[in-house]
Protein backbone atom coordinates (compact mmCIF):
# COMPACT_ATOMS: atom_id res chain seq x y z
CA UNK A 1 0.00 0.00 0.00
CA UNK A 2 0.73 3.05 -0.94
CA UNK A 3 1.61 5.70 2.48
CA UNK A 4 2.30 9.10 0.07
CA UNK A 5 1.61 9.11 -3.39
CA UNK A 6 2.33 12.04 -5.67
CA UNK A 7 0.65 12.71 -8.62
CA UNK A 8 1.71 15.30 -11.72
CA UNK A 9 3.07 17.97 -9.65
CA UNK A 10 4.42 20.85 -10.95
CA UNK A 11 6.43 23.90 -9.11
CA UNK A 12 7.61 26.82 -9.89
CA UNK A 13 9.10 30.00 -8.60
CA UNK A 14 7.85 33.30 -10.28
CA UNK A 15 7.89 31.47 -13.76
CA UNK A 16 11.48 29.35 -12.82
CA UNK A 17 10.11 26.06 -13.86
CA UNK A 18 11.69 23.49 -10.72
CA UNK A 19 9.95 20.29 -10.23
CA UNK A 20 7.97 19.04 -14.43
CA UNK A 21 5.22 15.92 -13.81
CA UNK A 22 6.71 14.55 -10.61
CA UNK A 23 5.04 11.30 -9.91
CA UNK A 24 6.07 9.28 -7.02
CA UNK A 25 4.80 6.27 -4.56
CA UNK A 26 6.57 5.70 -1.38
CA UNK A 27 5.47 2.43 0.38
CA UNK A 28 4.23 1.76 3.44
CA UNK A 29 7.46 0.65 5.49
CA UNK A 30 10.04 1.21 2.55
CA UNK A 31 13.29 3.17 2.72
CA UNK A 32 13.09 5.47 -0.24
CA UNK A 33 15.75 7.59 -1.82
CA UNK A 34 15.82 10.32 -3.70
CA UNK A 35 18.74 10.87 -5.48
CA UNK A 36 20.03 14.04 -7.96
CA UNK A 37 22.46 16.21 -9.03
CA UNK A 38 22.53 19.77 -7.46
CA UNK A 39 19.67 21.66 -8.53
CA UNK A 40 17.44 19.07 -9.43
CA UNK A 41 14.64 20.14 -7.47
CA UNK A 42 15.12 17.35 -4.44
CA UNK A 43 14.52 19.90 -1.62
CA UNK A 44 12.04 21.93 -3.44
CA UNK A 45 10.22 18.15 -3.37
CA UNK A 46 10.42 17.83 -0.11
CA UNK A 47 9.06 21.73 0.85
CA UNK A 48 6.34 21.11 -1.59
CA UNK A 49 5.03 17.65 0.17
CA UNK A 50 5.61 19.41 3.92
CA UNK A 51 3.55 22.12 3.00
CA UNK A 52 6.62 25.03 2.70
CA UNK A 53 4.93 26.12 -1.02
CA UNK A 54 1.36 25.28 -2.71
CA UNK A 55 2.12 23.50 -5.75
CA UNK A 56 0.24 25.18 -9.01
CA UNK A 57 -0.48 21.63 -10.03
CA UNK A 58 -0.45 18.00 -9.19
CA UNK A 59 -1.57 15.75 -6.13
CA UNK A 60 -0.27 14.84 -2.85
CA UNK A 61 -1.83 12.08 -1.07
CA UNK A 62 -0.69 10.44 2.06
CA UNK A 63 -2.82 7.65 3.58
CA UNK A 64 -5.06 8.24 0.86
CA UNK A 65 -5.99 11.61 1.67
CA UNK A 66 -5.26 15.22 -0.18
CA UNK A 67 -3.25 16.99 1.85
CA UNK A 68 -2.21 19.22 -1.53
CA UNK A 69 -2.13 22.58 0.15
CA UNK A 70 -1.93 21.66 3.70
CA UNK A 71 0.18 24.21 5.94
CA UNK A 72 3.14 22.38 7.36
CA UNK A 73 1.59 21.86 11.44
CA UNK A 74 -1.51 20.21 9.73
CA UNK A 75 1.12 18.05 7.90
CA UNK A 76 2.94 17.27 11.32
CA UNK A 77 -0.04 16.43 13.03
CA UNK A 78 -1.11 13.79 10.31
CA UNK A 79 2.01 12.07 10.76
CA UNK A 80 4.93 13.69 8.80
CA UNK A 81 7.87 14.71 10.25
CA UNK A 82 11.18 16.22 8.35
CA UNK A 83 14.28 17.30 8.94
CA UNK A 84 16.18 20.06 7.26
CA UNK A 85 19.38 19.95 4.92
CA UNK A 86 20.78 23.11 6.70
CA UNK A 87 20.50 22.96 10.82
CA UNK A 88 17.18 23.83 12.00
CA UNK A 89 17.21 23.52 16.11
CA UNK A 90 16.30 25.71 18.63
CA UNK A 91 19.50 27.18 19.16
CA UNK A 92 19.37 28.15 22.68
CA UNK A 93 17.10 25.57 24.07
CA UNK A 94 19.12 22.92 25.14
CA UNK A 95 19.31 18.91 24.04
CA UNK A 96 16.91 17.97 26.15
CA UNK A 97 14.53 21.04 25.32
CA UNK A 98 14.95 20.51 21.65
CA UNK A 99 13.63 16.63 21.61
CA UNK A 100 10.87 17.89 24.32
CA UNK A 101 9.60 20.03 21.85
CA UNK A 102 8.83 17.37 19.27
CA UNK A 103 7.40 15.12 22.47
CA UNK A 104 5.01 17.68 23.57
CA UNK A 105 3.63 17.73 19.92
CA UNK A 106 3.41 14.41 19.22
CA UNK A 107 1.33 14.00 22.51
CA UNK A 108 -1.12 17.30 21.90
CA UNK A 109 0.27 19.37 24.21
CA UNK A 110 0.37 22.98 23.04
CA UNK A 111 -1.83 25.21 25.31
CA UNK A 112 -0.75 24.14 28.70
CA UNK A 113 -0.45 27.23 31.15
CA UNK A 114 -1.25 25.35 34.46
CA UNK A 115 1.56 22.39 34.79
CA UNK A 116 5.44 22.39 35.43
CA UNK A 117 7.38 21.53 32.12
CA UNK A 118 9.71 19.95 34.08
CA UNK A 119 7.58 17.92 36.54
CA UNK A 120 5.69 16.01 33.15
CA UNK A 121 7.32 12.58 34.05
CA UNK A 122 6.53 11.08 31.07
CA UNK A 123 7.51 14.13 28.87
CA UNK A 124 10.57 14.03 30.35
CA UNK A 125 11.09 10.26 30.51
CA UNK A 126 10.59 10.07 26.61
CA UNK A 127 12.56 12.92 26.10
CA UNK A 128 15.36 11.41 28.07
CA UNK A 129 14.69 7.95 26.20
CA UNK A 130 14.83 9.83 22.86
CA UNK A 131 18.62 11.33 24.13
CA UNK A 132 19.54 7.96 24.68
CA UNK A 133 18.51 6.55 21.49
CA UNK A 134 20.85 9.37 19.94
CA UNK A 135 23.94 8.95 22.21
CA UNK A 136 23.29 12.41 23.72
CA UNK A 137 22.22 11.80 27.38
CA UNK A 138 25.69 13.61 28.04
CA UNK A 139 25.03 16.58 26.13
CA UNK A 140 21.43 16.86 27.67
CA UNK A 141 22.07 20.51 29.08
CA UNK A 142 24.50 21.79 26.28
CA UNK A 143 22.63 24.61 24.48
CA UNK A 144 22.24 23.25 20.70
CA UNK A 145 24.35 25.86 19.17
CA UNK A 146 26.81 24.44 21.56
CA UNK A 147 27.12 20.90 19.93
CA UNK A 148 29.58 19.57 17.69
CA UNK A 149 28.60 19.28 14.30
CA UNK A 150 28.24 15.67 14.26
CA UNK A 151 25.74 15.63 17.27
CA UNK A 152 23.82 18.91 16.47
CA UNK A 153 23.02 16.89 13.61
CA UNK A 154 21.73 13.89 15.52
CA UNK A 155 19.73 16.21 16.65
CA UNK A 156 17.99 17.51 13.94
CA UNK A 157 17.23 13.93 12.85
CA UNK A 158 16.13 13.01 16.32
CA UNK A 159 13.43 16.07 16.42
CA UNK A 160 12.09 14.71 13.15
CA UNK A 161 11.27 11.28 14.71
CA UNK A 162 10.65 13.04 18.08
CA UNK A 163 6.74 13.42 17.00
CA UNK A 164 6.40 10.06 15.89
CA UNK A 165 5.47 10.40 12.11
CA UNK A 166 4.56 7.54 10.28
CA UNK A 167 6.44 9.18 7.32
CA UNK A 168 9.77 10.34 8.36
CA UNK A 169 11.58 12.87 5.57
CA UNK A 170 15.06 13.49 5.88
CA UNK A 171 16.73 16.39 3.87
CA UNK A 172 20.69 15.00 3.56
CA UNK A 173 21.28 14.20 6.84
CA UNK A 174 25.01 13.54 6.21
CA UNK A 175 25.15 16.93 4.58
CA UNK A 176 28.84 18.37 5.84
CA UNK A 177 30.05 15.42 7.26
CA UNK A 178 33.34 13.44 7.06
CA UNK A 179 32.90 10.19 5.94
CA UNK A 180 33.58 8.30 9.49
CA UNK A 181 30.60 10.91 10.73
CA UNK A 182 28.72 9.78 7.88
CA UNK A 183 28.91 6.19 8.57
CA UNK A 184 27.87 6.84 12.37
CA UNK A 185 25.08 8.87 11.01
CA UNK A 186 23.67 6.20 8.74
CA UNK A 187 23.76 3.45 11.47
CA UNK A 188 22.21 5.81 13.95
CA UNK A 189 18.90 6.39 10.94
CA UNK A 190 18.85 2.72 9.97
CA UNK A 191 17.95 2.14 13.70
CA UNK A 192 16.07 4.61 14.66
CA UNK A 193 14.00 4.73 11.73
CA UNK A 194 13.68 0.69 12.08
CA UNK A 195 9.66 0.01 10.97
CA UNK A 196 8.76 3.38 9.85
CA UNK A 197 8.82 4.83 6.44
CA UNK A 198 11.53 6.87 4.97
CA UNK A 199 12.04 9.34 2.12
CA UNK A 200 15.82 10.68 2.57
CA UNK A 201 17.87 12.68 0.48
CA UNK A 202 21.01 11.97 0.29
CA UNK A 203 24.54 12.77 -1.85
CA UNK A 204 26.33 9.96 -1.37
CA UNK A 205 25.95 7.02 -3.22
CA UNK A 206 27.28 4.18 -1.02
CA UNK A 207 25.15 5.32 1.47
CA UNK A 208 22.42 5.24 -0.74
CA UNK A 209 22.58 1.97 -1.88
CA UNK A 210 23.07 0.27 1.32
CA UNK A 211 20.35 2.73 2.72
CA UNK A 212 17.53 2.28 0.32
CA UNK A 213 14.54 -0.33 -0.40
CA UNK A 214 14.02 1.85 -3.77
CA UNK A 215 15.35 4.97 -5.08
CA UNK A 216 14.09 7.61 -7.20
CA UNK A 217 16.61 9.92 -9.27
CA UNK A 218 15.60 13.17 -9.71
CA UNK A 219 17.03 15.29 -12.59
CA UNK A 220 16.52 18.87 -13.81
CA UNK A 221 13.03 18.63 -12.13
CA UNK A 222 11.68 15.43 -13.56
CA UNK A 223 11.85 11.46 -12.60
CA UNK A 224 14.49 10.16 -14.59
CA UNK A 225 13.82 6.96 -12.85
CA UNK A 226 12.23 4.94 -10.00
CA UNK A 227 13.71 1.86 -8.93
CA UNK A 228 15.82 -0.91 -6.85
CA UNK A 229 19.21 -0.11 -5.96
CA UNK A 230 20.08 -2.50 -8.53
CA UNK A 231 17.79 -1.58 -11.58
CA UNK A 232 19.04 2.06 -11.08
CA UNK A 233 22.29 0.81 -10.91
CA UNK A 234 21.89 -0.68 -13.70
CA UNK A 235 19.59 2.27 -15.24
CA UNK A 236 21.76 3.58 -18.47
CA UNK A 237 19.80 7.11 -18.33
CA UNK A 238 21.38 7.70 -15.07
CA UNK A 239 24.41 6.24 -16.08
CA UNK A 240 24.17 9.10 -18.34
CA UNK A 241 22.93 11.96 -15.93
CA UNK A 242 24.62 11.67 -12.96
CA UNK A 243 26.34 7.80 -12.16
CA UNK A 244 28.34 8.44 -14.82
CA UNK A 245 29.85 11.85 -13.50
CA UNK A 246 30.85 10.74 -9.58
CA UNK A 247 32.68 8.14 -10.94
CA UNK A 248 35.19 10.25 -13.18
CA UNK B 1 19.54 21.30 44.68
CA UNK B 2 22.82 22.13 46.65
CA UNK B 3 21.83 25.97 46.76
CA UNK B 4 18.16 25.75 48.33
CA UNK B 5 18.75 27.07 51.18
CA UNK B 6 20.52 30.12 50.55
CA UNK B 7 17.88 30.65 48.22
CA UNK B 8 14.91 30.30 50.68
CA UNK B 9 17.02 32.49 53.20
CA UNK B 10 17.45 35.15 50.38
CA UNK B 11 13.77 35.25 49.48
CA UNK B 12 12.51 35.27 53.23
CA UNK B 13 15.18 38.51 53.44
CA UNK B 14 13.49 40.20 50.69
CA UNK B 15 9.80 39.17 51.59
CA UNK B 16 10.65 40.68 54.82
CA UNK B 17 12.04 43.88 53.61
CA UNK B 18 9.15 44.30 51.47
CA UNK B 19 6.61 43.86 54.17
CA UNK B 20 8.59 46.58 56.74
CA UNK B 21 9.42 48.71 53.83
CA UNK B 22 7.14 51.31 54.27
CA UNK B 23 8.06 51.59 58.35
CA UNK B 24 11.78 51.31 57.63
CA UNK B 25 12.15 54.02 54.52
CA UNK B 26 8.93 56.33 54.84
CA UNK B 27 6.46 57.53 52.65
CA UNK B 28 8.75 59.41 50.16
CA UNK B 29 10.48 56.16 49.39
CA UNK B 30 7.51 54.32 49.44
CA UNK B 31 5.92 55.55 46.87
CA UNK B 32 8.64 55.41 44.65
CA UNK B 33 9.06 51.17 45.53
CA UNK B 34 5.27 51.18 44.25
CA UNK B 35 6.36 53.36 41.25
CA UNK B 36 9.45 51.08 40.36
CA UNK B 37 6.92 47.83 40.71
CA UNK B 38 4.62 48.87 38.66
CA UNK B 39 6.87 49.17 35.86
CA UNK B 40 8.70 45.39 37.10
CA UNK B 41 5.79 44.30 36.25
CA UNK B 42 5.22 46.79 32.64
CA UNK B 43 8.64 46.04 31.59
CA UNK B 44 7.70 42.12 32.58
CA UNK B 45 5.07 41.41 30.50
CA UNK B 46 7.37 43.45 28.06
CA UNK B 47 10.11 40.80 28.13
CA UNK B 48 7.66 38.02 27.82
CA UNK B 49 7.31 38.97 24.20
CA UNK B 50 10.42 39.96 23.61
CA UNK B 51 12.72 37.73 25.26
CA UNK B 52 10.52 34.73 25.41
CA UNK B 53 9.39 34.69 22.06
CA UNK B 54 11.27 36.86 20.45
CA UNK B 55 8.85 39.80 19.32
CA UNK B 56 10.16 43.27 19.66
CA UNK B 57 7.33 45.61 20.30
CA UNK B 58 7.57 49.35 19.79
CA UNK B 59 3.73 50.05 21.35
CA UNK B 60 3.77 48.11 24.41
CA UNK B 61 2.55 51.28 26.24
CA UNK B 62 -1.04 50.88 24.11
CA UNK B 63 -1.79 47.76 26.54
CA UNK B 64 -0.65 49.99 29.71
CA UNK B 65 -2.52 52.69 29.08
CA UNK B 66 -5.76 51.46 27.78
CA UNK B 67 -5.69 48.95 30.90
CA UNK B 68 -5.31 52.63 33.06
CA UNK B 69 -8.10 54.31 31.10
CA UNK B 70 -10.01 51.06 31.75
CA UNK B 71 -9.92 51.48 35.35
CA UNK B 72 -10.23 54.92 35.58
CA UNK B 73 -13.49 55.28 33.04
CA UNK B 74 -15.23 52.74 34.98
CA UNK B 75 -14.59 53.91 38.45
CA UNK B 76 -15.30 57.28 36.86
CA UNK B 77 -18.72 56.51 35.66
CA UNK B 78 -19.99 53.58 36.90
CA UNK B 79 -21.47 54.37 40.47
CA UNK B 80 -19.99 52.20 43.51
CA UNK B 81 -17.76 49.77 41.62
CA UNK B 82 -15.53 47.91 43.96
CA UNK B 83 -12.45 48.03 43.15
CA UNK B 84 -11.34 44.22 42.06
CA UNK B 85 -13.68 44.38 39.12
CA UNK B 86 -12.06 48.38 37.94
CA UNK B 87 -8.76 46.04 37.87
CA UNK B 88 -10.54 43.46 35.84
CA UNK B 89 -11.96 45.93 33.52
CA UNK B 90 -8.86 47.69 33.22
CA UNK B 91 -7.13 44.24 32.19
CA UNK B 92 -9.71 43.42 30.10
CA UNK B 93 -9.76 46.50 27.75
CA UNK B 94 -6.02 45.61 27.38
CA UNK B 95 -6.43 42.05 26.51
CA UNK B 96 -9.71 43.38 24.46
CA UNK B 97 -7.08 45.43 22.26
CA UNK B 98 -4.84 42.27 22.01
CA UNK B 99 -7.49 40.56 20.92
CA UNK B 100 -8.62 42.66 17.85
CA UNK B 101 -5.10 43.42 16.68
CA UNK B 102 -3.69 39.93 17.28
CA UNK B 103 -5.55 38.33 13.77
CA UNK B 104 -2.87 40.88 11.94
CA UNK B 105 -0.11 41.33 14.11
CA UNK B 106 0.62 37.23 14.46
CA UNK B 107 1.23 37.14 10.82
CA UNK B 108 4.43 39.67 11.01
CA UNK B 109 7.31 39.16 13.00
CA UNK B 110 10.79 41.38 13.16
CA UNK B 111 10.50 44.76 11.82
CA UNK B 112 6.86 44.53 10.79
CA UNK B 113 5.80 43.46 13.92
CA UNK B 114 7.86 46.51 15.71
CA UNK B 115 6.63 49.17 13.24
CA UNK B 116 2.42 47.97 13.66
CA UNK B 117 2.74 47.79 17.21
CA UNK B 118 4.34 51.38 17.14
CA UNK B 119 1.70 52.57 14.57
CA UNK B 120 -1.19 51.25 16.57
CA UNK B 121 0.55 52.49 19.66
CA UNK B 122 0.53 55.90 18.07
CA UNK B 123 -3.35 55.32 16.96
CA UNK B 124 -3.50 55.14 20.35
CA UNK B 125 -2.45 57.97 22.12
CA UNK B 126 -4.33 60.28 19.21
CA UNK B 127 -7.78 58.22 20.31
CA UNK B 128 -7.14 59.25 23.78
CA UNK B 129 -6.38 62.57 22.39
CA UNK B 130 -9.34 63.19 20.29
CA UNK B 131 -12.53 61.02 22.38
CA UNK B 132 -12.54 63.96 24.66
CA UNK B 133 -15.98 62.83 26.14
CA UNK B 134 -14.56 59.84 27.24
CA UNK B 135 -10.88 60.38 27.92
CA UNK B 136 -10.88 64.00 29.14
CA UNK B 137 -8.10 64.71 26.08
CA UNK B 138 -5.01 66.17 27.16
CA UNK B 139 -6.25 66.20 30.78
CA UNK B 140 -7.06 62.41 30.77
CA UNK B 141 -9.08 61.32 33.64
CA UNK B 142 -8.47 61.84 36.98
CA UNK B 143 -10.15 62.53 40.58
CA UNK B 144 -12.34 59.07 40.13
CA UNK B 145 -13.34 57.65 43.52
CA UNK B 146 -11.14 54.98 44.76
CA UNK B 147 -13.04 52.18 46.70
CA UNK B 148 -11.73 50.45 49.31
CA UNK B 149 -9.70 46.97 48.50
CA UNK B 150 -12.83 44.96 50.07
CA UNK B 151 -13.55 41.05 50.36
CA UNK B 152 -16.69 40.86 52.58
CA UNK B 153 -15.72 38.92 55.51
CA UNK B 154 -11.84 38.56 54.85
CA UNK B 155 -10.32 42.35 54.39
CA UNK B 156 -11.07 46.11 54.18
CA UNK B 157 -8.10 48.01 52.88
CA UNK B 158 -8.78 51.67 52.50
CA UNK B 159 -6.37 52.20 49.43
CA UNK B 160 -6.55 55.97 49.81
CA UNK B 161 -3.61 55.52 52.47
CA UNK B 162 -0.22 55.20 50.92
CA UNK B 163 0.95 52.86 53.67
CA UNK B 164 -2.12 50.66 52.43
CA UNK B 165 -1.84 51.25 48.90
CA UNK B 166 1.53 49.57 49.02
CA UNK B 167 0.96 46.72 50.64
CA UNK B 168 -2.24 46.06 48.24
CA UNK B 169 -0.16 47.39 45.04
CA UNK B 170 2.44 44.76 46.24
CA UNK B 171 0.27 41.61 46.51
CA UNK B 172 -1.38 42.50 43.11
CA UNK B 173 1.82 43.24 41.49
CA UNK B 174 3.51 39.89 42.78
CA UNK B 175 0.52 38.15 41.95
CA UNK B 176 0.79 39.09 38.45
CA UNK B 177 4.73 38.34 37.81
CA UNK B 178 4.13 35.02 39.75
CA UNK B 179 1.56 34.52 37.19
CA UNK B 180 3.67 35.66 34.24
CA UNK B 181 6.72 33.65 36.04
CA UNK B 182 4.82 30.29 36.36
CA UNK B 183 3.86 30.46 32.54
CA UNK B 184 6.98 30.23 31.34
CA UNK B 185 8.23 27.10 33.39
CA UNK B 186 4.64 25.31 31.48
CA UNK B 187 4.90 23.50 28.54
CA UNK B 188 3.49 26.84 26.73
CA UNK B 189 6.29 28.90 27.87
CA UNK B 190 8.91 25.59 26.23
CA UNK B 191 6.81 26.72 22.83
CA UNK B 192 6.83 30.06 23.51
CA UNK B 193 10.90 30.18 23.71
CA UNK B 194 10.96 27.73 20.74
CA UNK B 195 9.57 30.44 18.26
CA UNK B 196 12.31 32.90 19.94
CA UNK B 197 14.65 30.48 19.06
CA UNK B 198 13.01 29.00 15.47
CA UNK B 199 9.65 29.75 14.36
CA UNK B 200 9.61 27.82 11.63
CA UNK B 201 10.52 24.75 13.28
CA UNK B 202 8.00 24.73 15.26
CA UNK B 203 5.32 24.52 12.58
CA UNK B 204 7.06 21.70 11.30
CA UNK B 205 6.75 20.12 14.67
CA UNK B 206 3.48 20.38 14.39
CA UNK B 207 2.59 23.74 16.71
CA UNK B 208 -0.40 26.68 15.28
CA UNK B 209 2.29 29.29 15.25
CA UNK B 210 -0.41 31.83 14.35
CA UNK B 211 -2.86 30.59 17.36
CA UNK B 212 0.09 30.49 19.85
CA UNK B 213 1.64 33.78 19.25
CA UNK B 214 -2.23 35.39 19.79
CA UNK B 215 -1.83 33.50 22.92
CA UNK B 216 1.61 34.84 24.16
CA UNK B 217 0.47 38.73 23.05
CA UNK B 218 -2.88 38.50 24.90
CA UNK B 219 -1.32 37.46 28.15
CA UNK B 220 1.17 39.94 27.75
CA UNK B 221 -1.08 42.85 27.10
CA UNK B 222 -3.74 41.60 30.10
CA UNK B 223 -1.12 41.87 32.52
CA UNK B 224 0.71 45.13 31.09
CA UNK B 225 -3.05 46.19 31.72
CA UNK B 226 -2.86 45.28 34.93
CA UNK B 227 0.09 47.71 35.38
CA UNK B 228 -1.37 50.40 33.64
CA UNK B 229 -4.90 49.92 36.00
CA UNK B 230 -2.65 50.06 39.08
CA UNK B 231 -0.63 53.08 37.65
CA UNK B 232 -4.11 54.90 37.38
CA UNK B 233 -5.01 54.15 41.24
CA UNK B 234 -1.81 55.21 42.37
CA UNK B 235 -2.08 58.57 40.61
CA UNK B 236 -5.49 58.93 40.83
CA UNK B 237 -4.71 60.26 37.67
CA UNK B 238 -4.41 59.25 33.54
CA UNK B 239 -2.95 61.09 30.85
CA UNK B 240 -3.03 60.31 27.28
CA UNK B 241 0.85 61.64 27.19
CA UNK B 242 1.82 59.78 30.29
CA UNK B 243 0.09 56.08 29.78
CA UNK B 244 0.50 56.12 25.40
CA UNK B 245 3.45 58.23 25.18
CA UNK B 246 6.05 56.98 23.10
CA UNK B 247 8.53 57.36 26.28
CA UNK B 248 6.16 55.09 28.00
CA UNK B 249 6.85 52.27 25.28
CA UNK B 250 10.12 52.39 25.51
CA UNK B 251 10.46 52.58 29.17
CA UNK B 252 10.23 48.81 28.72
CA UNK B 253 12.71 48.11 26.29
CA UNK B 254 15.11 50.30 28.25
CA UNK B 255 14.77 48.39 31.13
CA UNK B 256 14.60 44.96 29.36
CA UNK B 257 17.82 45.92 27.93
CA UNK B 258 19.77 47.14 31.38
CA UNK B 259 18.27 44.74 32.98
CA UNK B 260 19.06 41.73 31.07
CA UNK B 261 16.63 40.16 28.08
CA UNK B 262 17.72 36.49 28.68
CA UNK B 263 16.58 36.51 32.35
CA UNK B 264 12.59 36.57 34.16
CA UNK B 265 14.07 38.86 36.89
CA UNK B 266 16.46 41.27 33.70
CA UNK B 267 13.47 43.80 33.55
CA UNK B 268 12.68 43.62 37.44
CA UNK B 269 16.38 45.08 37.97
CA UNK B 270 16.13 47.48 34.90
CA UNK B 271 13.45 48.44 36.45
CA UNK B 272 14.89 49.05 39.58
CA UNK B 273 17.77 50.61 38.28
CA UNK B 274 16.19 53.25 36.01
CA UNK B 275 13.94 54.30 39.28
CA UNK B 276 17.44 54.72 41.01
CA UNK B 277 19.14 56.69 38.30
CA UNK B 278 15.93 58.67 37.89
CA UNK B 279 15.32 59.57 41.67
CA UNK B 280 19.39 60.14 41.77
CA UNK B 281 19.78 62.34 39.13
CA UNK B 282 16.12 63.91 38.69
CA UNK B 283 17.60 66.12 42.01
CA UNK B 284 20.43 67.77 39.79
CA UNK B 285 18.83 68.17 36.49
CA UNK B 286 15.40 67.38 34.69
CA UNK B 287 17.40 65.67 31.78
CA UNK B 288 17.29 62.76 32.92
CA UNK B 289 16.66 60.65 29.87
CA UNK B 290 20.50 62.29 28.89
CA UNK B 291 21.67 59.76 32.15
CA UNK B 292 19.46 57.41 30.77
CA UNK B 293 20.68 56.97 27.39
CA UNK B 294 23.84 57.02 27.83
CA UNK B 295 23.60 53.98 30.39
CA UNK B 296 21.35 52.32 27.69
CA UNK B 297 24.43 53.00 25.22
CA UNK B 298 27.19 51.62 28.06
CA UNK B 299 25.43 48.64 28.71
CA UNK B 300 24.91 47.87 24.95
CA UNK B 301 28.11 47.99 24.45
CA UNK B 302 29.49 46.71 27.32
CA UNK B 303 27.11 44.39 29.46
CA UNK B 304 24.78 43.47 26.09
CA UNK B 305 23.42 40.50 28.55
CA UNK B 306 22.29 43.13 30.94
CA UNK B 307 22.75 43.36 34.75
CA UNK B 308 21.48 39.90 35.12
CA UNK B 309 24.19 38.50 32.85
CA UNK B 310 26.62 40.26 34.77
CA UNK B 311 25.10 39.14 37.87
CA UNK B 312 25.51 35.37 36.75
CA UNK B 313 28.66 36.03 35.30
CA UNK B 314 30.06 37.22 38.97
CA UNK B 315 28.49 34.13 39.97
CA UNK B 316 30.02 31.60 37.84
CA UNK B 317 33.06 33.59 38.78
CA UNK B 318 33.03 33.57 42.30
CA UNK B 319 30.20 30.75 43.17
CA UNK B 320 30.07 27.90 41.20
CA UNK B 321 32.32 24.54 41.86
CA UNK B 322 34.80 24.04 39.30
CA UNK B 323 33.99 21.42 36.82
CA UNK B 324 30.37 21.53 37.90
CA UNK B 325 29.52 20.60 34.22
CA UNK B 326 32.34 18.85 32.41
CA UNK B 327 30.64 18.22 28.82
CA UNK B 328 29.43 21.65 29.48
CA UNK B 329 32.45 23.37 30.21
CA UNK B 330 34.33 21.26 27.45
CA UNK B 331 32.24 23.03 24.96
CA UNK B 332 32.93 26.12 25.50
Amino acid sequence: MNLLEIRGLYHDFSGLQVLFDVNLEVKEGERHAIIGPNGAGKTTLFNVITGSYRPPRGQIIFKGNDITGCKPHQLARLGIGRSFQITSSFSKLTAFQNIRMGILSKKGIRFNLVRNVDKMKEVTAETDEMLRRINLETEREIPAELLSYGKHRSLEVAMALSTEPELVMLDEPTAGMSKEETHYAIELIRRLTEGRTMLIIEHDMDVVFSLADRITVLHLGRVLATGSPQEIRENQQVKDAYLGETED
Amino acid sequence: MKNRPVKVILWALFLGVLVFYPSLFGLYFTNIFVIFSIYALYATTFNYLLGYTGLLSFGHAMFFGIGGYGTAIALERIQGLPLLPAIIIGALAAVMLALILCPLLVRVSGTAFAMLTLAFGQLMHVLALKLRWLTGGEDGVGGFPIPPFHIPGVISLDITDPKKFYYFAMVVLALSMWVIWFFTKTPFGSIQTGIRDNPRRVEYLGFKLPHTKAVVFIISGGFAGVAGSIYALFQNLISADDAFGIGNSFAPIIMTVVGGIESFFGPIFGSAILSFIDELTSRYTERVEIVTGLILILVIMFAPKGFSGFLRFMRGKWLSPPNANPALEETK
